[in-house]
């Protein structure tokens, strides 16, 4: 069957226009373009850069082994700035000017929904990569075919985080807390998760303070001190990269981690971890990425391989963006092609090898098109590589008993 | 509204101390930054919109000159005096073209500045944000006064500003170059008249200026993260600084600095969620009631 | 003033074609709907800009609160859309109706810097009222678009037209206001306004009158922003989108009626090129901007303009 070229531009644009998802009629060993909206410039660039590098070195892994049936896949990495209008013409164009077949969404959350919109009006098969709100797949209405997500969610990290700060608050006797994080969504959802989690395993715990810089504040001092005022046992916070650097470096010239002990979920995190130059010892941490955690051969290859070729570590985005390369790949392998409703009936439910799993597994759970399964656990801080020590890995099975709570109790089953 | 937690505060000495020991750090980094904004305005009539760029890039260099010398003075001069240069050339090749021009001129060359040098640094240096870190010599136990914490680099900090502020001060006060710089403020034509170099006037106090803010930049590279965009909010604050205290007017500037500083550290005790909105609000109640500022000349 | 229209056409003409080039069909209709969101946007302000004289840096707060006003209404489920934007527009000239109030009394940088000020609130009301408008995340769950007088605006194609023709409408009636008395007198506030107030125009009123009519029409692109996305994010109402809007102008011209339009096909050309072709955007945007703003000096009809008039005073 072939098609003369303005049919088979016209028959394309016919397509693209009415919203069906672009039917094969590629020719064998046209390479598989997937799209990839993200941010790679401004205070997140990290973001971007990180994913693509994760994702560049599985697509190349992936080509090696003889792509699919000969096809290798094509990544095609633009940049919205992180501007949610931008990243939805972003997608838009990728879909229908440069033929992506598929998208690999590494934008931020704000992004993340705009793209979410978009694909659920094209019908084109994408995987969130970087989106940590519960709600992109919690939410019953915000799910449709072919969106899902391959990254870590904000209440499995908070029924962790929780479940391991009321350990330690238990057996140090830590009852007054405060809370230093960022004023946006993600800040405000993840510590009010945290704390319900908290209280939850510990009812003794009692929150007597907050406070809430804005996002990339440059300077902390006027939480720092309204912490020292409140004199609280334990401090969560959620701070993350640059801004979590910032507040360690200005919190200790204060001295305040003297005095209160310090769980800061995103702190195990290369990037942060090499910036601080005195890193207290002993502050909590939940793990973003490890090259010892999850301790298995592939993680440390994976991370080498990462560093071989970038001159860095990787990040969490990183593991996440690979991981999604991989079951894509998979699927697409198993489907046998690129049809968009096979290659999501095969994703739905996959399970697969992985060296970033809990058990050497993670799961494309099929019943809210999410990732479960991946390694989380808490640990301290050391001043030297490997910087965390004392992983104690989360139990999933309380997780998931947990989240259906959760859940049901937001009427979204 | 947590005015009780801020009445307790206030009569609290240990609270007290710490809280004014912030504000007035706080208020000085910010008063190096908006003065040379309000200096450069004075004088130039220019609104220096990329000058949260000028912080940035003293910032960098700071960072640059400490990773070879490891010397925090070093760091500090190469910060200044880099930014400086940077906004000398700034000057003579790019913004004497418009001088005279609408603001929306002006404007538009410093957004196409901004642009320029983010993507600048983030070529040079990388997109990652980096940090300097407190140099192992200033990191020593915080002084308690009264019960209150005030860190030693703060110190330090508030130390070096103050003099900064000070040779400020005498310099336009009491120097010839002072003088000269304030009558061109008021008269251009005149001071050309007289048979001053104008050209040269204005170079070096765009210089001053831009090396003001790199001073900020500089200063704070240990304890802030170093990033491409780390000076758009210092930008927004010091306008806020500039209008409150009146374009042109360092002594306003440096008046409406400590306020802000202060409301930034008793306010996030006092009406926490509110503090940026604060800010505005009295920008915006500033500029309704007296919109020459604190300081500045009625009807200018 | 026929001819300068006519020749503004050919020359938004030509830059149109050369953004088709390359585009599947798809790709027109995307750049088209775009192309009417920000072309209103720009000749918005140049209403403001270029006919008043008022330079406001806090346009984009009408931009973002038409797009959550319109978004909000129709997530509440019950409204048409023809209601819903009369509704979005009405409230977002109230909202200029109370700034302007406010701004319009004072001069030059101080009335920028009192529109930026305002616009920077409402920026951060709609971060922090997360329970109202989702904060950060921006407006969730997309938006119902029901069909309409046979429209169904769900299709990309329906709202490509539609975003056209509130172009189209919006052009005219600024094009009627600009001619009218009304206008006439806004320019003589922009030239001269010692003279207007001698001859006992309330300058104050004529310039609020502009400030919310200008108001109405961002309300309006904001309202076709909230459409194209299918929701509303707090960066529609931040100071970058008003920069963005202010160069526009500045690309195409303030001092030709359809300048801001030649400016925003310019500027959405760059963008999409630059975008796909590296990953420095500021590098080339600044620099491009650095080349117009101090080679050209003006915007690009402007110099056109000004050419033509050199070269028919030169002919003898």
């Amino acid at each position: 069957m072939s098609f003369t070229l303005p049919r088979r531009a016209a028959l394309a644009g016919a397509a693209a226009i009415t919203g069906f998802p672009r039917l094969g009629f590629t020719q064998p060993r046209q390479p598989i373009k997937v799209g990839v909206p993200t941010i790679l410039s401004g205070r997140v660039a990290q973001l971007g850069i990180s994913s693509r590098n994760a994702m560049q070195i599985e697509v190349d892994r992936f080509n090696a082994e003889g792509g699919l049936d000969g096809r290798p896949i094509e990544l095609v990495v633009r940049d919205s700035r992180g501007t949610p209008a931008e990243a939805a013409r972003l997608a838009r164009e990728m879909i229908s000017s440069d033929g992506c077949e598929f998208l690999l969404d590494a934008e931020a959350s704000s992004g993340g929904f705009a793209v979410h919109e978009v694909v659920r009006e094209t019908g084109t098969l994408t995987l969130h990569v970087n989106s940590e709100t519960s709600s992109l797949t919690a939410d019953p209405r915000q799910r449709f075919w072919n969106a899902f997500r391959v990254a870590r969610q904000g209440i499995h990290d908070s029924i962790a985080g929780g479940d391991y700060a009321s350990k330690v608050a238990r057996a140090r006797n830590l009852r007054r807390w405060m809370t230093v994080a960022p004023d946006y969504a993600y800040g405000r959802d993840t510590t009010a998760e945290f704390v319900e989690y908290l209280k939850h395993f510990h009812s003794e715990v009692q929150v007597v303070g907050d406070t809430w810089p804005r996002l990339f504040q440059p300077d902390y001092t006027e939480n720092i001190t309204r912490l020292s005022q409140g004199r609280p046992q334990a401090i969560y916070s959620c701070l993350w990269a640059g801004d979590l650097v910032t507040f360690v470096e200005q919190a200790s010239l204060f001295g305040l981690f003297a005095n209160s002990a310090f769980f800061a979920v995103n702190m195990a995190d290369y990037t942060t971890l090499q910036q601080i130059r005195n890193l207290p010892r002993g502050v909590h941490s939940g793990n973003r990425y490890l090259k010892n955690f999850p301790n298995v051969p592939g993680n440390l290859d994976f991370a080498t391989e990462y560093n071989r070729r970038f001159n860095t570590f990787p990040t969490n985005w990183s593991w996440q963006a690979a991981t999604a390369v991989r079951l894509l790949g998979k699927a697409m392998r198993d489907a046998g092609g690129t049809t968009p409703r096979a290659v999501a009936a095969k994703l739905a439910g996959m399970r697969i090898e992985s060296p970033f799993g809990a058990d050497g597994h993670v799961t494309m759970r099929a019943e809210d098109q999410t990732l479960v399964g991946y390694a989380i656990g808490w640990g301290v801080t050391i001043p030297a590589d490997p910087f965390i020590e004392n992983m104690q890995p989360s139990n999933w099975a309380d997780i998931f008993r947990l989240e259906a709570e959760w859940k049901r109790g937001k009427g979204w089953n | 509204m947590e005015l009780t937690e801020l009445a307790e505060c206030v009569t609290s000495l240990s609270c007290l101390v710490t809280q004014s020991a912030a504000g007035l750090t706080i208020g000085m980094l910010l008063f190096l930054v908006a003065s040379g904004l309000t200096l450069i305005f004075g004088v130039l009539g220019l609104v220096n919109f990329a000058h949260g760029s000028f912080y940035m890039m003293g910032a960098y260099f700071a960072l640059a000159a400490y990773g070879v010398t490891e010397s925090f003075a070093a760091a500090v001069l190469a910060g200044i005096v880099g930014a400086a240069l940077l906004g000398l050339a700034f000057e003579r090749f790019l913004l004497s073209r418009i001088y005279g021009q609408d603001v929306l001129m002006q404007l538009l060359v410093c957004y196409g500045i901004i642009l320029i040098l983010d993507d600048v640094v983030k070529i040079i240096w990388g997109a990652d944000f980096r940090s300097m870190g407190v140099p192992d010599s200033l990191r020593q136990p915080p002084f308690i006064i009264g019960g209150g914490v005030v860190p030693y680099f703060y110190a330090i900090l508030f130390a070096i500003t103050a003099v900064i502020a000070a040779v400020l001060a005498f310099g336009m006060g009491r120097t010839r170059f002072g003088r000269i710089v304030r009558a061109a403020a008021i008269n251009p034509g005149m001071v050309g008249a007289l048979g001053i170099n104008t050209t040269l006037v204005y170079a070096s106090v765009f210089a001053i200026g831009a090396g003001l803010a790199g001073a900020a930049g500089a200063l704070s590279a240990p304890i802030r993260s170093v990033v491409a965009g780390a000076g758009v909010s210092i930008l927004i604050e010091s306008f806020i600084v500039t209008v409150i205290g009146g374009m042109g007017s360092i002594g306003g500037a440096l008046a409406a600095s400590l306020i802000l500083g202060f409301t930034r550290s008793f306010g996030s005790i006092g009406f926490p969620l509110f503090v940026e909105g604060a800010m505005f609000i009295i920008m915006a109640l500033v500029l309704i009631l007296r919109p020459s500022g604190l300081g500045g000349r009625r009807g200018s | 003033m026929g001819r300068d229209i006519l020749l503004a056409g050919m020359i938004l003409a030509g830059f149109l074609g050369l953004e088709f080039t390359g585009l599947g069909s798809s790709g027109l209709l995307d750049f088209a709907i775009r192309f009417a969101i920000f072309g209103l946007l720009a000749m918005s302000l140049n209403l403001l800009i270029g006919t008043t004289g008022l330079v406001s840096f806090g346009h984009a707060a009408y931009f973002g609160m038409g797009a959550y006003s319109f978004g909000l209404l129709m997530q509440s489920g019950g409204w048409s859309i023809p209601a819903a934007i009369a509704v979005a527009i009405l409230a977002t000239a109230l909202l200029a109706l109370v700034v302007g109030a406010l701004c319009v009394r004072l001069s030059e940088i101080y009335f920028a810097f009192l529109t930026l000020a305002f616009q920077m609130l409402l920026h951060s009301l709609i971060l922090s009222w997360i329970g109202l408008t989702g904060g950060d995340q921006g407006l969730m769950g997309g938006i119902p678009k029901p069909g309409f007088w046979g429209i169904e605006l769900a299709k990309p194609a329906h709202l490509a037209g539609f975003g056209m023709f509130c172009l189209l409408l919006s052009v005219v009636l600024l094009r009627q206001i600009i001619r009218s008395p009304f206008g006439a007198a806004l320019r003589m506030l922009r030239d001269n306004p010692d003279r207007a107030g001698f001859l006992g125009l309330s300058v104050y009123r004529y310039r609020l009158a502009a400030f919310v009519i200008a108001g109405a029409f961002a309300g309006l692109s904001g309202v076709l922003m909230s459409l194209y996305v299918s929701g509303a994010f707090p960066t529609f109402a931040f100071w970058t989108t008003s920069g963005e809007a202010i160069f526009m102008i500045m690309l195409g011209g303030i001092q030709v009626f359809l300048g801001p339009l030649v400016g925003t096909a310019i500027f959405l050309l760059l963008n999409d090129w630059i975008t796909a072709l590296t990953e420095h955007h500021g590098l080339f945007m600044g620099t491009i901007l650095l080349i117009i703003t101090l080679g050209l000096r003006k915007g690009l009809l402007d110099f056109v303009m000004e050419w033509r008039a050199a070269r028919r005073r030169a002919a003898p």
